[in-house]
């Protein structure tokens, strides 16, 4: 017998590619479901990228349908900019406390024109562009950005961080009125009986690891970066291109940057590291790539084939363990050892590091909040990781996609679809 | 209208899900392109039937386009394939009606891309205007 | 009745207005036949726009509308509802995209409106011809049907059973458990299996919504998602029909059969033994009560395991066998702690987060690594020689009592057959595919069966678990007890009178949806299963198929007005 206060709702926590697909397949079930995304916008860092292994199909249009039906499902109530501050209670009796930042934006009356961005003075580097674009202090991350409605970044509007505190410049451009400087923050109840929590992953800062010459040369690029080089909808457009406005005539791409200090293999890096191969040898086909490598780590049924693939688009592999990235000469040098000892190098106009994944930053605040422990290597720790790898060891919470370990799109979309299995079968 | 400009009729199939959000995509992003294009929604490029096509160009289309999700990237498994195939015989037929088979383009563009929808509009208007009107229609016209 | 179409131009604040001489718009479309009204309003989408919209519907008695604004991606699910509530038909509707498509993208006014215009015309065109389309509810059965009683189908079937919803778990082997079953222990934390797996099997035992049926295999599949009728064989002949809504086929692996390759002196050199035989040889319910022995029943004093067996003849990485030869070091130095133990690898695939320690921990137990290519085996002085290719491309040979070949995973025998009966495809590395790589990881394009563990592909036990709960939680998202399903309404549907039966339609659908009706002659859509493509719409060379809401007439109409 069910106690009658109990809440078949269900809290998500996070809205990349692992979020969206819990709530979905939630909302399916007829299930209510809140989507709380601590972003302005959803699709997590899958919106970041250009194509898809291991068929490079494009992301967006993976994604973006996926995107619209959340936004338009009635049972999914998405809250932006919005963090979970409190957990109390257990399954099926969850009360969560969300604090929702303002937009200073209204989502409804907001048509999504962007005559707002020209007026506002505040010109900053775009962080969802890695630092390679401008934004905005009212901007949307990306065009293509869902919802379609930008947000004002109060650590830099001068609304909230000039002298007078008078500038209306976005307001005065808006004719729908929806810029509302009356908007608080605010914190929200929610009653559910579940909790999924897809946070998602960082990538490992190669400032971490001086030896890589990442931010003191340029010309070195992490992962990320180099997607959003190649974005059709990033900073240039798509085109492959150095700081000094020329397209590189030879690449080297270091595997396993930080998987040492991190203590696992982030398990996609080999095969993300071959997709850039083929982003590089498609758009610019004479351009020579090298891969430093120590394993290739290319599990599953359609890895090797995309690897043949690749391979067969030409590029070196080298086996070995690089030791520095330099400036010489206006070029970058790249010095390694190779497994007999022997030291060699390459010469190149860029360097593409494949960083580890890495817990959020704020994994471990996130922890306290939800009450669930992080492993070793600060991921959310799982009640068993063979036999039960989305639930936690508090019974109503689970977890999934790179929250709870480095994982491809595959497995973390299952493990979405898993937590959503355990739940209906726990609160039917 | 003999001092006008020779505006060309160009009718774009557009998919649903990558050809069709690449235009809104270029849209939103205010991409300013060429406006003999009319485009018209289908669910997927392998929807258009190529009798369609031909009907087009016999009432006086100068260009039509199709385009669709990039190979491997259909939203329906490999409908792309299947418009692929189908436009290659229609190729054949556009000769045999006296049409220039360049008059009719498959393109494939992805959501993400709205700069190459505006590229691939800008081209082809230019193209089909280099060619001129469709002869078929000035034949067929009374 | 007579045609009452309403025409309404949004605005859109500045983004149309100032760039789309609206009136112009309204003049060019007003006097259409069948528009009974054409008006202009400042932002149709806002709450105000909608009453406003709802409210001319129910004022004009409209029969159709058009709005002319932004694109259908935006807004064309606004204006269905506000139709809906406004009692019209919400398929009688069309969006006219003069926003991204004219307003944003042309520069020059004039051109702009010429343009909006002939898109609000060929809308007006198009929308004449819109069929009233209604959804549909189909009863469905809740029950499932489970094919393999390993890790990956007693899970599924666990989690599915449940007072309303049966769980028919059918199994080929005369016990459950799979292969996990056959190990001692599991990596990466070295717990015992059976401590694991057994109180799963006692739950699946006595769970009274799942009916076991051991030594029994499916012999065919009919019907559809939400109803399917599957025949189930007993070994010995008794045959039974079941009725279920899905599907979900978890028919794991099998050894890659290493006789096939010479250079491993398998079956010819003593000593040398699959990791499945060694397996069973670690097991304490194993053939020697797990004593790790030689043929001449002394204890090995050393062992080589040879990674990658098989995998340049598959195709691919098994994900596993790394991982598995650690834990089988693991195994021998437990038992006989002087044993040398020696991996011939070439890349160590350790992927996910818990097992860089585990190779740590193993490494520190004095195994030792060496990276090596050609491997192959032979009869040594005293053992079994191993020869391979150095790292330094230098020939080189050693010499064990014992070789343990990992050898790679493929799909369990009758697999082929399998995706016959079934109806699913296999992908040429032979496992079943999946619907989508990324997004239907555990889906197929047949709706309704879906695939767990390693009949979709090589996996530990924790992804198979996983795609288990994920198989699981799809159903139970979808099947719900006491629910009808509502397909999707813009379907294709075939023409009785028209269909010839040529069967071109069946060739060109993905989603197998549809069948050929041998009674009558002709194809038939199933409406569950169909996605609405309209892939056979445009193949059918008789006009039989239509795409509904993208019908030929539908679309000619919309052309021709814009080729006006």
């Amino acid at each position: 017998m069910e106690a009658t206060n109990q809440s078949k709702d269900v809290l998500v926590v996070g809205a990349g590619i692992a979020g969206i697909e819990a709530s979905l397949l939630l909302a399916q079930a007829g299930r209510k479901v809140y989507l709380v995304e601590k972003s302005p916008s959803i699709g997590g860092n899958v919106i970041k990228f250009e194509e898809v292994f291991t068929n490079l199909e494009c992301s967006t249009c993976m994604i973006a349908p996926k995107q619209q039906e959340t936004l338009q499902a009635e049972r999914i109530e998405l809250l932006t900019l919005s963090q979970v501050v409190r957990v109390e209670g257990g399954l099926g009796d969850f009360k969560v406390t969300v604090k929702r930042n303002a937009r200073w934006v209204d989502l409804e009356a907001c048509i999504g024109c962007g005559a707002c961005f020209d007026p506002c003075p505040v010109s900053l580097k775009n962080e969802f562009e890695e630092g390679l674009g401008e934004r905005k202090a009212i901007y949307i991350p990306c065009a293509g950005a869902l919802p379609n409605v930008p947000a004002i970044d109060r650590e830099h509007c001068l609304r909230f961080t000039g002298e007078d505190k008078t500038c209306q410049a976005c307001q005065e451009a808006c004719v729908f009125e929806a810029i509302d400087f009356d908007q608080q923050d605010e914190e929200l109840e929610i009653k559910v009986g579940a909790i999924v929590v897809a946070t998602g992953y960082d990538l490992f800062d190669p400032r971490r690891s001086p030896q890589y010459g990442y931010g003191k040369v340029g010309g070195v690029y992490t992962a990320f970066e180099f997607e959003r080089l190649f974005a059709s909808n990033g900073p240039t457009g798509g085109e492959i291109l150095l700081p000094n406005g020329n397209p590189p005539k030879s690449v080297a791409i270091i595997h396993c940057v930080g998987r040492k200090e991190r203590g696992y293999c982030s398990a996609v890096c080999c095969m993300y590291a071959l997709k850039f191969v083929h982003y590089l040898k498609s758009k610019l086909p004479t351009v020579e790539v090298a891969q430093l490598y120590t394993d290739f780590c290319i599990p599953g049924k359609s890895a090797q084939r995309f690897s043949e693939k690749v391979k067969g688009m030409g590029g070196d592999l080298i086996r070995a363990e690089v030791v520095e990235v330099a400036k010489e000469n206006g070029n970058l040098r790249v010095k390694y050892n190779l497994p007999s000892g022997k030291a060699g190098s390459l010469e190149v106009d860029m360097v593409i590091l494949a960083p580890a994944i890495e817990p959020r930053a704020d994994a471990a605040d996130l922890a306290k909040v939800f009450n669930i422990a992080q492993d070793d290597a600060g991921f959310f720790a799982e009640e068993h990781p063979e036999f039960s790898s989305v639930a936690t060891p508090r019974e109503g919470i689970f977890i999934v996609g790179c929250a709870q370990g480095p994982k491809n799109i595959q497995g973390s979309v299952a493990q979405s679809e898993a937590a959503v299995g355990r739940i209906i079968s726990l609160l039917p | 209208m003999a001092d006008k400009e020779y505006n060309p009729k160009i009718v774009g199939f557009l998919c649903n899900w990558c050809s069709y959000a690449g235009a809104d995509l270029a849209g939103s992003s205010k991409l300013k392109m060429p406006p003999a294009i009319s485009s018209i929604r289908v669910m997927c490029s392998s929807r258009v039937d190529p009798v369609l096509i031909v009907t087009a160009f016999l009432r006086g289309a100068d260009g039509v386009l199709v385009a669709g999700c990039h190979p491997g990237d259909c939203h329906y498994e490999k409908g792309n394939y299947y418009a692929r195939r189908r436009f290659a015989l229609l190729r054949k037929v556009m000769e045999t009606l006296d049409l220039e088979p360049e008059r009719f383009r498959l393109s494939w563009i992805s959501a993400s891309e709205g700069p190459r929808f505006k590229e691939v509009v800008t081209e082809f208007t230019e193209h089909i205007k280099g060619l001129g009107p469709n002869p078929v229609k000035e034949k067929t016209s009374l | 009745m007579e045609e009452k179409i309403g025409v309404y131009v949004c605005e859109c604040g500045p983004n149309i207005a100032e760039k789309v001489d609206i009136e112009r718009v309204l003049a060019a479309v007003s006097s259409i036949e069948g528009v009974a009204v054409a008006e202009r309003y400042k932002l149709l989408c806002s709450e105000e726009g909608k009453k406003f919209l709802k409210e001319n519907i129910e004022k004009h008695g409209l029969t159709h509308l058009v709005v002319a604004a932004c694109s259908p991606k935006q807004h064309e699910l606004t204006f269905m509802n506000v139709c809906e509530e406004a009692g019209l038909n919400p398929y009688l509707f069309q969006l006219a995209n003069i926003r991204e498509q004219c307003a944003w993208i042309i520069e020059d006014k004039d051109e702009a409106t010429e343009k909006a215009i002939r898109y609000v015309r060929a809308a007006i065109s198009r929308v004449r011809y819109h069929i009233p389309l209604e959804k549909k509810e189909i009863e469905a059965n809740p029950d499932v049907l489970v094919i393999g009683a390993g890790v990956a189908g007693i899970e599924a079937s666990l989690l599915l059973a449940s007072r309303a919803r049966k769980v028919y778990l059918v199994e080929r082997e005369s016990s459950i458990g799979g292969k996990v079953k056959g190990f001692a222990q599991l990596f990466p934390r070295m717990e015992s299996a059976s401590a694991l797996l057994e109180p799963k099997i006692k739950q699946v035992v006595e769970n009274k919504n799942i009916e076991l049926m051991t030594e029994s295999e499916v012999e065919q599949l009919l019907g559809f998602f939400g109803n399917f009728v599957v025949t189930v064989r007993k070994k010995g002949g008794e045959e039974r029909e079941l009725n279920v809504g899905a599907v979900v086929v978890a028919t794991g692996l099998q050894e890659f059969d290493v006789s096939g390759l010479p250079q491993y002196g398998y079956g010819k050199v003593d000593n040398v033994y699959t990791a499945g035989e060694f397996e069973r040889m670690n097991s304490p319910d194993g053939p020697t009560q797990g004593k790790v022995l030689l043929k001449d029943g002394r204890a090995p004093r050393s062992v080589a395991i040879i990674h990658c067996v098989g995998r340049q003849e598959k195709g691919y990485c098994s994900r596993v066998c790394c991982l598995y030869s650690l834990k089988l070091a693991q195994y021998l130095k437990s038992k006989i702690p002087e044993v040398q133990v020696c991996q011939f690898y070439s890349d160590l695939c350790l992927p996910g987060k818990p097992y860089q320690r585990f190779y740590e921990e193993t490494k520190g137990k004095g195994v030792d690594f060496i990276r090596a290519e050609k491997v192959e085996i032979s009869e040594g002085e005293g053992g079994v020689a191993v020869n391979y290719s150095s790292e330094s491309g230098r020939l080189e040979v050693r010499n064990f009592d014992m070789v343990i070949l990992a050898t790679a995973m493929e799909p369990a025998h009758g697999s082929a057959k399998l995706a016959e009966i079934l109806n699913i495809g296999r992908g040429v590395e032979g496992f079943f595919i999946e619907e989508h790589e990324k997004l239907g990881p555990v889906s197929t394009s047949l709706e309704g069966i879906y695939i767990a563990g390693c009949a979709q592909g090589p996996k530990g036990i924790s992804e198979s678990i996983v795609q288990a709960e994920a198989a699981a939680g799809k159903i139970l998202a979808s099947l719900v007890p006491g629910r009808k399903l509502e397909p999707e309404v813009k379907v294709s549907e075939i023409s009785e009178a028209f269909c010839i039966g040529c069967k071109t339609c069946i060739s060109v659908c993905a989603y197998n949806a549809i069948t050929f009706d041998e009674l009558r002659r002709i194809s038939v859509v199933n409406e569950v299963l169909c996605r609405g493509c309209g892939n056979c719409a445009a193949a059918c060379p008789s006009g039989a198929a239509r795409h509904r809401h993208f019908t030929f007439r539908q679309i000619y109409h919309e052309l021709m007005e814009t080729l006006r």
